[in-house]
């Protein structure tokens, strides 16, 4: 043989393995392929049938003033086992039918409602939302009554208060509604634009975008908003990751906002401490709030509003509730108006009503919508401003 | 650090990619490996770093002179310099008020100098036997400190109570070590098995050091044997993708043991055996049922896990539980239900008290020692050296009654064979149930009224009841498929598309039904 023949047989031989190289990998692909629908089909069905969930996407993405918003123009649907509700979005993030301007009509009154999904009105149609209610209610004793609904799901104190200031203020609303839910003291932690120094509130970081850019760039996807709306498996997936992150950032926020807590279970050790540290730990966080609770008074007092807290009751049973606003502290409690529904909700409570749902995600029914705006609409005919600013409807 | 924490998650994914890399060159792994446990350890409390050190350098001395090996000069100074230096990196991590602990391992240095030096001027065929003692008396010292030292001086307080001598007995606020019975009883083992000469004990502290510490098995075993896992420490260790995927399904397994059966039931035991008295038979029964889930998903499942990632790192951990709750005898219990400790406790005590070398009441005498012990090895009350006791009594009964022998004859082929078997199976699992009731309470009231409720209550048919057998039904029908297949792994059988939707049905499972919270291993407390 020689030099050439072996080069010619190298080559040809190389000239036949590569087609059978790219046989391979072609058919590797296909393999990853096929895996990857069935595992795809196979969960999705699994979810479905051993572990439905309630679809309930959320259209939310980051604010230019820097916390979460709602996506303008959205329309949307959630799927409970018990509700099946549109969700329309205006073009200033507000869950409305029609925007405002900023500018306010003259002889009308503007309430702005900030608030978590319980205020959004998730799992209620827009009619039976108690910002709807509200409004209706205040109309049908005469008053001329804007109700703005800046809601968005997930928000706690410390981001409805920097929504009013960087954008709702715009509005020129004459009442200012803060809710206030026993999750918001945890959300007050883990978005860290507050803490407490010495016993001082002080503004720690100056935005809370969790996932802001990623969701931004999803919910432009029409192949994500397909998925986010209709999978199962998706909805499951989201789910326990958020609570998983959630439970990482209130760790992580607790070191920042109550550091020597920590020391302290440092310097303590063993696990009969850990106790007394996760009480200290809980105070911390209420102090926390509650002193976020009354910056947000004292700022809308100061532009000369009227500022309510709306409390959402714990629901233990479908009879028995349990206040929220009692972990706030009392000095807080006594100086800022307080709109409960707690009694009105143990008075209509009976054991075929449901006041919030039971198998989708336990926000309220229309018929606590309905009793929390009765229960605002008491408090606000007594309010002077109200009373200064509406001019009765003919 | 929990295995089914986020934090863990983390550490797993930083270590794991630095592991890849310095993982053929065997000092260079099991110095990352040592580092990477300490960190694991010392997460939950970086002081008691220093007793994991305590331990392993005098074990590394201890081994080597119990062989009968020199322990030269230079293995003291490699020895006391691990010791210092891991002292020096903890007490970094602990408040200054605690710098006691540094006083403590200058005093036990001193006192370790001193028994050295009475070891080199003892006679040579005595010096294995005093290094044997040295290491005896730190690890069981250790222990006997920070688990027993309340137990004993409240115990004797009490002996002297009964008698009417009242003594003040001051309890010390001590705090349990996390796994300090794990990894003393691993390194006792290796320093007897050097004596007995049935381990070769090696001079590299660093490699003695990852394998004490491994944190894999660290803080609730399996109790490795040297002669075991302690080769793979000295050589490099293959590793492939199919290995990391088959490490990765036994941890899974293990994950869906602990946070979907074991931390789903245990509110339902938790709700009666925090308060026992006066709870109905129906949630008496269901809690116990509970438990009896709980503890055996938790602790095997705790295994599994650390079987798993000690298998993704290239190491082999020994089966620690192997079907126990189809033991048709309470010996058979026993040797399937933490194999690791049971098979110590009759290598080291059992067979060192004279085993059923000395004739049948000797032997009784033994097993009921050893049980006893084993027992007060879960814990330092005497709850747990009375479930000991209750072991060591069903078993010295069945041996008189030559049970275990009369079950070993009865054939399966036969339908009488099969029903003597099953009935068997059943009364076991009975006395094994019952027995959890010494376990789970902690005083003679609380087992009264957990029996009185249990056998005097009324009315049956309870929810709770129908939860625990929701739980119990997947995983009695995968250990029904185990023990009539021999595969002890069911994940990791079969044709690669059933492993593949088997593992996807319990990672679903997981996300799905898995309980959040993050609930420590019961075994973590012993």
């Amino acid at each position: 043989l020689t030099s050439e023949d072996i080069a010619t047989a190298a080559h040809l031989h190389v000239r036949g393995r590569a087609p059978q190289r790219a046989r391979t990998a072609l058919l590797r692909v296909l393999k990853i392929l096929v895996l990857s629908t069935f595992t795809l089909l196979y969960a999705e069905t699994f979810v479905r049938l051993l572990s439905p969930q309630s679809v309930v996407p959320r259209y939310v993405v980051g604010a230019p003033w820097g916390v979460r918003g709602n996506m303008p123009n959205a329309r949307y649907w959630h799927h409970t086992p018990e509700v099946d509700v549109e969700y329309r979005i205006n073009s200033e993030g507000l869950r409305a039918d029609r925007d405002y301007p900023f500018l306010k009509p003259k002889g009308t009154c503007r309430i702005a409602v900030f608030g978590d999904s319980f205020t959004m009105g998730y799992e209620l149609d827009i009619h039976d939302t108690f910002t709807t209610r509200l409004e209706q209610l205040l109309r049908e004793r005469g008053w001329r009554a804007d109700v703005l609904n800046f809601s968005v799901s997930g928000f706690g104190t410390a981001e409805m208060l920097r929504t009013y200031e960087a954008y709702a203020r715009k509005f020129d609303p004459d009442v200012v509604m803060f809710s206030w839910h026993y999750s918001d003291v945890d959300d007050n932690v883990r978005s860290g634009l507050y803490r407490l120094h010495a016993g001082t509130l002080e503004n720690a970081n100056p935005t809370y975008l969790p996932g802001g850019k990623a969701q931004n760039y999803l919910l432009r996807s029409r192949l994500y908003r397909f998925v986010a709306d209709n999978s199962q498996l998706y909805t499951l997936l989201r789910d326990r990751a958020v609570v998983f992150t959630k439970q990482m950032l209130v760790n992580l926020r607790q070191e920042s906002h109550a550091p020597n807590i920590a020391a302290e279970a440092d310097d303590a050790g063993g696990r009969d401490e850990d106790e007394e540290v996760r009480a200290a730990q809980k105070q911390a966080n209420l102090d926390l709030s509650s002193a976020v609770v009354a910056r947000a008074a004292q700022v809308v007092t100061m532009d000369g509003r009227d500022f309510y807290l709306i409390e959402i009751p714990t629901r233990i049973s479908r009879i028995k509730f349990r206040s929220s606003v009692d972990v706030l502290s009392a000095s807080v409690r006594a100086n800022i108006n307080i709109i409960s529904p707690l009694a009105a909700f143990e008075n209509a409570a009976q054991p075929d009503l449901k006041l919030y749902y039971e198998l989708g995600h336990g926000h309220f029914t229309p018929a606590a919508a309905q009793l929390l705006a009765q229960e605002a609409v008491e408090t606000l005919a007594r309010s002077a401003h109200l009373s200064a600013c509406a001019s009765p409807l003919r | 650090m929990l295995f089914n924490s986020s934090i863990f998650a983390l550490f797993f994914a930083l270590f794991f990619p630095i592991y890849l890399i310095v993982r053929r060159n065997v000092f260079r792994r099991n110095i990352l490996l040592t580092i990477a446990s300490y960190a694991f350890y010392g997460w939950w409390d970086a002081r008691f770093l220093i007793l994991v050190a305590i331990s392993t350098s005098v074990d590394y001395m201890a081994a080597l002179g119990a062989s009968g090996k020199p322990v030269r000069s230079l293995d003291r100074l490699k020895s006391g310099a691990y010791l210092a230096a891991v002292t020096a990196a903890s007490l970094v991590f602990a408040p200054l008020r605690n710098l006691w602990l540094a006083l403590l391992v200058v005093a036990g240095i001193l006192a370790a100098t001193v028994w050295m030096k009475l070891i080199d001027h003892a006679a040579p065929e005595r010096r294995p036997r005093l290094w044997l003692y040295l290491s005896l008396c730190t690890n069981l010292g250790i222990l006997a400190f920070f688990k027993y030292c309340n137990f004993f001086v409240a115990s004797f307080a009490a002996l002297f109570a009964l008698f009417g001598i009242k003594i003040d007995s001051p309890t010390l606020s001590i705090i349990l070590p996390v796994g300090l019975s794990f990894y003393t009883f691993q390194a006792l083992s290796r320093t007897i098995d050097s004596y007995r000469g049935q381990f070769e004990p090696k001079y590299s502290i660093v490699n003695y050091a990852a394998y004490h510490a491994f944190f894999p098995q660290l803080v609730a075993g399996p109790i490795e044997r040297a002669r075991h896992l302690m080769p793979q420490f000295e050589a490099v260790r293959s590793l492939d993708a199919r290995m990391f995927y088959s490490g990765t399904l036994l941890f899974l397994w293990g994950l869906y043991q602990k946070i979907v059966i074991a931390d789903n039931v245990a509110p339902i035991a938790d709700a009666v055996f925090s308060a026992p008295a006066a709870k109905a038979s129906a949630a008496t029964l269901a809690a116990l049922l509970a438990f009896t889930l709980q503890i055996y998903c938790d602790f095997c499942g705790y295994s599994n896990m650390a079987r798993g990632l000690a298998r993704c790192l290239g190491f082999d951990l020994i089966v620690n539980f192997n079907l126990p709750y189809f033991s048709r005898t309470p010996s058979e219990f026993w040797r399937r239900w933490h194999i690791s400790l049971s098979s110590w406790l009759r290598d080291y005590l059992y067979i060192s008290l004279g085993g059923n070398r000395k004739g049948q009441t000797r032997m009784y005498g033994n097993l009921m020692i050893t049980m006893l012990l084993g027992g007060l090895w879960h814990g330092a009350a005497w709850n747990f050296v009375i479930w000991g006791g209750w072991h060591g009594a069903i078993q010295v009964l069945y041996r008189v009654l030559r049970i275990d022998s009369l079950i070993e004859r009865w054939p399966l082929r036969t339908a009488r064979g099969v029903a003597l078997q099953v009935g068997a199976w059943a009364v076991t699992l009975t006395l094994v149930v019952l027995g959890w009731v010494f376990f789970v309470a902690h005083t003679t009231s609380d087992t009264l009224a957990i029996f009185g409720n249990l056998f005097g209550g009324s009315g049956y048919p309870a929810h709770e009841l129908w939860t625990v057998a929701e739980y119990a039904t997947p995983l009695a029908l995968v250990e029904i498929y185990q023990r009539g297949t021999g595969k002890v792994e069911v994940l990791n059988s079969g044709p690669f598309l059933v492993r593949y939707t088997a593992a996807l049905t319990v990672l679903l499972t997981i996300i799905a039904f898995g309980a959040r919270g993050g609930r420590e291993f019961i075994y973590f407390d012993f």
